[in-house]
C-alpha cells in the first residue's frame, strides 16, 4: 500500500515536471506584457532617461551656451534642432539638462518618501495601540495641512537647490504609503502565519521583515510611481512658479517660466511658442508613462485587483 | 447622527490647533524681515531715525518668544484681527474678503463644469463597458492626469489668446467697460479658460472614479434581478445603481474641494486672475508675514471643513453605515 503511494507520488512529480512552470516572478513579468500601455510607458521612459543622461555626451553645446547669431530660432532651423530663447540657448540641448534635473529629483524624492511611508506604516500597523493612534492622527494632520502653500513656503525656508526640492518633496509626500502600508499590516498581523511566528517565539522585527514586508512590496512599487508622477509635477509647478530650480541651471518647469514673458509676442513681434511648448511637452510626456506603468504594474502586481483592459 | 455630527465637529479642535501651530512654525521660519516693507517704503524716515527700527519691533512684539507669538495671533483670529498686510496696505480681512469671491467663482465654475462632464461621461463609460467610448474615456483620464495644469493653461493662453484671439488672456475684467450686460458678456469672457482647465484636470479624475464606483454596484445581485424582473435598462442604471453608486461619488467629489484650491493658485498666478491663491503666492513671495499666514490657515480650515463635510455625506446618503463602526476602518 504504502509502496503504490510512494510510486503515485513519483508519477505525479514526473509529470508535473514536465509542464512549463512559472514563477511569482515569470508570472508578473508576462501579465505586465501583456499590459500595452505599460510597455509603451517602460519603453519611453527607459529612452528618456538615456536621453537626457546620455545624450548630452553627444552634443558640444553646454545648457549655458549661447548663439547669438540665432536668437529665438524657431525649430527645425539650421543647429537647433527645436530652436532657440532670447539669448541663444539651444533649447533641445536644455530639454536634456533640464530633464535629468527633473528626472533625478522626482525618482530621488518618490523614493526616499516611499521608504519613509513603510517604514512608518509597518510600524504603526504591527506595533497598534498608543502609537498606532498617535501615528495616524499625525497623518491625518499632514494630509488636511494645504499641501501646494505649504511646499512654497518650505521652498523658501531650505532655499531653491536640487537638494532641498528633493526634501521638501520627501517631507509632504510619505503620508498616502503610510496609510495604505498600515492598512495591510493591520490585517496581516491578524494571519495564522504570523500567529504561528509569534507563538513560536520570532523575534518582532524579523517577523515584519520576513512575512509582512513582502506581501506589502507590490502595492508600495504601484505606489512609488504614482507618487514618482507626483513629485515630477509638484518639481515642476514649484520651478514654474519660480521657487524650485533656479535658473541659469535648467529645469523643465523654470523653462516654462522662463518662456512667460514672450508669450504675449510684445517684445519679440511674434510668439516664440516653441520655447513654453516643448518644456511642457516634455513634462507631460514623463508624467503620463509613469501613470502607464504604474497601472501596468498593479495589473501585474496585485493579485486581488483582477485586471479590466 | 446629531451626536456622530458633534463629535466629529469637537474632533476638529485639537487638530485645528495643531495645524494652526504647524502653520505657524512654517511661517515663522520662512526668510525675511516684516518689517522689510516698511524700511524699503520709507528709507529715509528710518535712515534718519535709527531707534525708529527698534520701537516698531517693540511695538509689534517682534522679540517675544515664539510661543507667546503664537497664542497673540491665535487670540487675534478668535477676535477676527487678522493684522495688517505691509504689502497692500489693508487689513488683511477686508483684502481676503475682497478676493474671495473671485476665487469662488471661479472654483465653483470649474466644479461645475467638473460634475457636468463627469456625470455623463463616466456613467457611459461603465454601462458601455469596453466599448471603443469606455477605452477613449481610459486614454482621456490618463491624458488628464498627466497633464501639468500649468502648461495646460500656458497652451490655451497661446492658442485661444494670442494666436486665435478668441479670448482675453488674463485678469478679472477688461477695464472701462460699461453697462450690466457688456460688464457681464466681459466678466464671463474671462472666466471660461481658467475655468476650462481648473475643471479638465478634475474631470480626469472623476470619470475614473465615477467609472468604477458604478461598475462595482453593477455586479450586484439586485441588479440583475432587477433586469430579471423586466425593468428597462435606463431605470435600472438610473434608479437601482446610480443611487448606490453615488455614495462614494458624492464623497470624493466633496473631498476634492481642497484641490480645487490649491489647483486655483497656479492657474490664477498663469491666468492673473485676482483671487485668494495669486493674494498668497504674491504674499508668500513678499513676505508679507501677516497676509501669507493668515491665508494659509484660512485654506487649512476649508481643507478641514470639506473634509468634515465629506465624512457626513457619507453617513448621511448610506444608511447601511453604522455610526460607532467606522472608526475602525
Amino acid at each position: 500500500m504504502a509502496f503504490s503511494l510512494k510510486k503515485k507520488y513519483d508519477d505525479l512529480e514526473q509529470e508535473i515536471s514536465g509542464l512549463p512552470v512559472n514563477s511569482y516572478n515569470q508570472l508578473v513579468f508576462k501579465k505586465f506584457l501583456k499590459h500595452k500601455l505599460a510597455c509603451l510607458g517602460a519603453v519611453v521612459l527607459i529612452t528618456l532617461i538615456i536621453f537626457t543622461f546620455l545624450g548630452p555626451l553627444f552634443f558640444e553645446t553646454a545648457y549655458d551656451d549661447m548663439d547669438f547669431s540665432a536668437i529665438f530660432a524657431p525649430p527645425l532651423s539650421e543647429n537647433h534642432f527645436l530652436g532657440t530663447d532670447e539669448i541663444g540657448h539651444d533649447v533641445f540641448v536644455r530639454i536634456m539638462y533640464g530633464g535629468r534635473i527633473s528626472l533625478l529629483v522626482g525618482i530621488v524624492s518618490s523614493v526616499v518618501s516611499t521608504i519613509i511611508g513603510l517604514i512608518i506604516g509597518l510600524v504603526s500597523g504591527f506595533l497598534g495601540g498608543v502609537w498606532d493612534k498617535l501615528l495616524m492622527r499625525f497623518v491625518d494632520i499632514m494630509l488636511s495641512i494645504p499641501l501646494f502653500p505649504v511646499l512654497l513656503i518650505l521652498s523658501l525656508v531650505f532655499g531653491s537647490g536640487v537638494f532641498s526640492i528633493i526634501m521638501v518633496l520627501t517631507v509632504f509626500g510619505w503620508m498616502r504609503v503610510t496609510r495604505l502600508v498600515r492598512g495591510m499590516t493591520l490585517s496581516l498581523r491578524e494571519t495564522e502565519y504570523v500567529m504561528a511566528s509569534k507563538t513560536m517565539g520570532q523575534n518582532r522585527v524579523l517577523i515584519i521583515l520576513k512575512h509582512i514586508l513582502p506581501n506589502v512590496i507590490p502595492i508600495v512599487i504601484v505606489t512609488t510611481t504614482l507618487n514618482l508622477s507626483y513629485a515630477i509635477l509638484a518639481e515642476s509647478s514649484l520651478s514654474y512658479l519660480g521657487l524650485g530650480i533656479q535658473p541659469p541651471m535648467p529645469s523643465w518647469g523654470n523653462m516654462l517660466q522662463g518662456s512667460m514673458s514672450y508669450i504675449l509676442g510684445t517684445s519679440t513681434g511674434y510668439n516664440p511658442w516653441w520655447l513654453t511648448f516643448f518644456p511642457g511637452f516634455f513634462i507631460f510626456i514623463t508624467v503620463l508613462n509613469v501613470n502607464f506603468l504604474g497601472d501596468g504594474l498593479r495589473d501585474a502586481l496585485d493579485p486581488k485587483f483582477v485586471s479590466e483592459s | 447622527m446629531k451626536s456622530y455630527f458633534l463629535k466629529r465637529t469637537l474632533e476638529l479642535i485639537p487638530i485645528f490647533f495643531i495645524i494652526s501651530f504647524i502653520i505657524f512654525m512654517l511661517l515663522n521660519a520662512m526668510p525675511g524681515d516684516p518689517l522689510l516693507q516698511m524700511r524699503m517704503d520709507n528709507p529715509r524716515a528710518f535712515a534718519q531715525d535709527p531707534e525708529r527700527l527698534a520701537e516698531l519691533r517693540e511695538y509689534y512684539q517682534l522679540d517675544d518668544p515664539l510661543i507667546v507669538k503664537y497664542f497673540d495671533w491665535l487670540k487675534n483670529i478668535l477676535i477676527g484681527d487678522l493684522g495688517f498686510s505691509s504689502q497692500y496696505k489693508i487689513s488683511v480681512s477686508e483684502l481676503i474678503f475682497s478676493r474671495l469671491p473671485n476665487t469662488l467663482l471661479l472654483t465653483v465654475t470649474a466644479w461645475v463644469i467638473g460634475i457636468v462632464l463627469a456625470l455623463p461621461i463616466g456613467i457611459y463609460a461603465a454601462v458601455k463597458k469596453y466599448s471603443v467610448f469606455d477605452y477613449s474615456t481610459t486614454v482621456f483620464a490618463f491624458v488628464g492626469i498627466s497633464l501639468p495644469p500649468f502648461w495646460f493653461a500656458l497652451m490655451a493662453i497661446i492658442l485661444f489668446g494670442v494666436i486665435l484671439q478668441w479670448l482675453p488672456i488674463s485678469g478679472i475684467e477688461t477695464y472701462g467697460i460699461m453697462g450690466f450686460w457688456n460688464v457681464f458678456v466681459d466678466r464671463f469672457r474671462h472666466l471660461i479658460m481658467p475655468a476650462i482647465v481648473l475643471g479638465f484636470i478634475q474631470v480626469a479624475f472623476w470619470v475614473r472614479y465615477i467609472r468604477a464606483a458604478l461598475l462595482e454596484v453593477l455586479d450586484q445581485d439586485y441588479i440583475r434581478t432587477a433586469y430579471a424582473k423586466g425593468a428597462k435598462e435606463r431605470r435600472v442604471i438610473m434608479r437601482h445603481a446610480l443611487r448606490n453608486a453615488m455614495i462614494p461619488i458624492i464623497t470624493i467629489i466633496a473631498l476634492d474641494i481642497p484641490y480645487f484650491f490649491g489647483g486655483a493658485l497656479i492657474v490664477e498666478t498663469v491666468f492673473a486672475w485676482p483671487g485668494m491663491g495669486r493674494l498668497m503666492y504674491n504674499a508668500v513671495l513678499a513676505s508679507d508675514y501677516n497676509l501669507a499666514i493668515n491665508c494659509l490657515m484660512f485654506l487649512a480650515i476649508i481643507t478641514l471643513l470639506s473634509n468634515l463635510l465629506a465624512d457626513v455625506l457619507y453617513v448621511v446618503v448610506d444608511p447601511r453605515i453604522k455610526l460607532d463602526e467606522r472608526k475602525g476602518g
